[in-house]
């Protein structure tokens, strides 16, 4: 058994006034205070590249697609997202994807397709707002995935360091 | 000018006054939570979001009308007005400012009536606000409604005492039942009742917490344990009513706090100041209090059942009685 002991109230405690008093300074000095409230629509949320938006389709400097469809997105996405058929080209890679879609209702934004390309064709980008009034809308086809490497510069450079980090620390073991 | 058209032009304006004034309360009650918790508030509606007021109306009048199988029908409907207009009714007599001259008019005193026993008036139309909200909750057939409204009447019945006896030592000392004179007695700021009768100001401040279901005093309408209280089977306009009738009940207790122990439309160091400085005197010391309302109910935990009804009965009444006993031997001895 344990006894409590409780604290002997003073007579000011006891009274509440004097308490409830230093409660409403308080919170009067709280409306005084910044607000922590972020503004959406106006106020954009703060992407880095540690960001994972929407996977997107990085198109070389030269114009074409990096992409060469071999489809390891494909199998490596857990939520079947992403539809592929390949075609033929002139160009010394010899592929390209004639049907790139991926499904954004069904995409977890997991980074699995970014980790499996094997020629760095797809990043997870800082897009993250995904709104439309139809639900076709919301599978992006080549068009809508495809972006200028420029723009996906940061998240590539970061998976690079990220991935030199684990390299080098799997050979010291 | 008729005597009818200034009555109905008074009416109107007070009592556009006060429903644009209850209007306002709700947005104030928003922006001030939002600013206590370091939030912005209501901002889309218009500039600073001050159509939300208008806004919330007319979604209001837009909702479903429900009423509930088994609830008696004409209660049930009865109850929100019944709820709403007692608490607009003791705006009639209050004091708003002096003589009132526009446009070469003479308008008599700002008031809507001059009763000489306005102060009886007032607590006899404040009491019957309760009658709504117990109407409510039985009305709707549903125990969790019923007992909001139970606790709604035990609180108020126990607090409507201590109310009454506080005001009675201030009705002692100014030896009148009429706001106006009680006001006029008023003239300095230094014979205002707060310094005179101290401890009846601060148990009358928190009677009207209790008297208006405010918090921390605010058990007719328990969220967690009622699942809201009287109004738990109400929607649409006549929901929006009881709470229309709260904010007017919550101005009329502050503009009361006012004209009992704040000098009421007294402008501090100016007597005989011209009647738009006297209203806005008067503006003034109640939004002060009105202010004190939202503050307090974002500020403060809520009491326990048995704890409210013990500060009621075994604290605030035998206070209020001795200061009561005390006023009235010192005046009765001359003293004041």
């Amino acid at each position: 058994m344990v006894i409590v002991k409780r604290k002997e109230l003073s007579l000011a405690e006891r009274l509440y006034l004097p308490e409830i008093a230093r409660a409403l300074s308080m919170s009067l000095r709280a409306i005084f205070r910044p607000k922590i409230t972020r503004q959406y629509p106006e106020e954009p949320l703060p992407t880095n590249e540690v960001t994972r938006g929407q996977p997107r389709l990085v198109v070389k400097e030269d114009g074409n697609i990096a992409c060469v469809s071999c489809g390891l997105c494909e199998a490596a996405c857990p939520a079947y997202a992403i539809t592929i058929d390949g075609q033929e080209t002139d160009r010394f890679i010899e592929r390209e994807p004639e049907r790139f879609d991926i499904d954004m209702l069904r995409c977890i934004l997991c980074g699995f397709c970014e980790e499996a390309c094997p020629k760095d064709a797809i990043f997870m980008s800082d897009e993250l707002e995904l709104a439309d009034f139809d639900r076709k809308a919301l599978v992006y086809d080549l068009e809508k995935l495809k972006r200028p490497k420029s723009a996906l510069q940061k998240r590539i450079d970061y998976v690079y360091r990220l991935n030199k980090r684990w390299q080098s620390s799997s050979s010291t073991s | 000018m008729p005597d009818l058209l200034i009555w109905f032009l008074k009416c109107s304006a007070i009592y556009g006054g006060l429903l644009g004034v209850a209007a306002g309360m709700t947005l104030a009650e928003r922006k001030i939570s939002a600013w206590i918790q370091y939030r912005i508030g209501p901002n889309r509606v218009g500039p600073w979001g001050v159509l939300q007021p208008i806004a919330d109306g007319i979604k209001f009048i837009f909702k479903e009308e429900l009423v509930p199988d088994g609830a008696n029908r004409w209660m049930f409907l009865a109850a929100p007005a019944l709820a709403a207009i007692p608490a607009m009714m003791s705006v009639a007599v209050i004091p708003l400012a002096g003589e009132v001259s526009l446009f070469g008019v003479d308008f008599g005193n700002l008031s809507i009536a001059d009763l000489e026993i306005s102060v009886l008036f007032s607590l006899a139309i404040g009491g019957l606000g309760i009658y709504g909200i117990i109407l409510g909750g039985w009305s709707s057939n549903s125990k969790y409604s019923l007992l909001g409204g139970l606790r709604a009447s035990a609180q108020m019945v126990s607090y409507e005492l201590s109310l009454i006896l506080c005001i009675l030592a201030v009705v002692v000392m100014s030896g009148s039942l009429d706001l106006r004179e009680i006001v006029g007695t008023q003239e300095s700021v230094f014979s205002w009742y707060v310094w005179r009768q101290p401890l009846a100001f601060v148990l009358f401040v928190i009677a009207t917490f209790a008297e208006t279901n405010r918090h921390p005093f605010d058990f007719a309408e328990c969220e967690p344990e009622l699942v809201g209280g009287f109004h738990t089977e109400y929607s649409s306009m006549k929901f929006a009513l009881f709470f229309l009738g709260e904010y007017c009940a919550m101005i009329v207790m502050a503009s009361l706090t006012v004209t009992f122990f704040l000098g009421g439309f007294q402008v501090p160091f100016w007597a005989d100041a011209p009647w738009p400085v006297e209203l806005a005197a008067f503006a003034a010391k109640t939004s002060f209090f009105l202010f004190l309302f939202l503050w307090v109910r974002w500020t403060l935990p809520r009491f326990r059942f048995d704890q409210l009804m013990g500060l009621g009965w075994k604290v605030m009444l035998p206070l209020a009685l001795a200061n009561l006993f005390v006023t009235g031997g010192l005046v009765a001895l001359g003293v004041f």
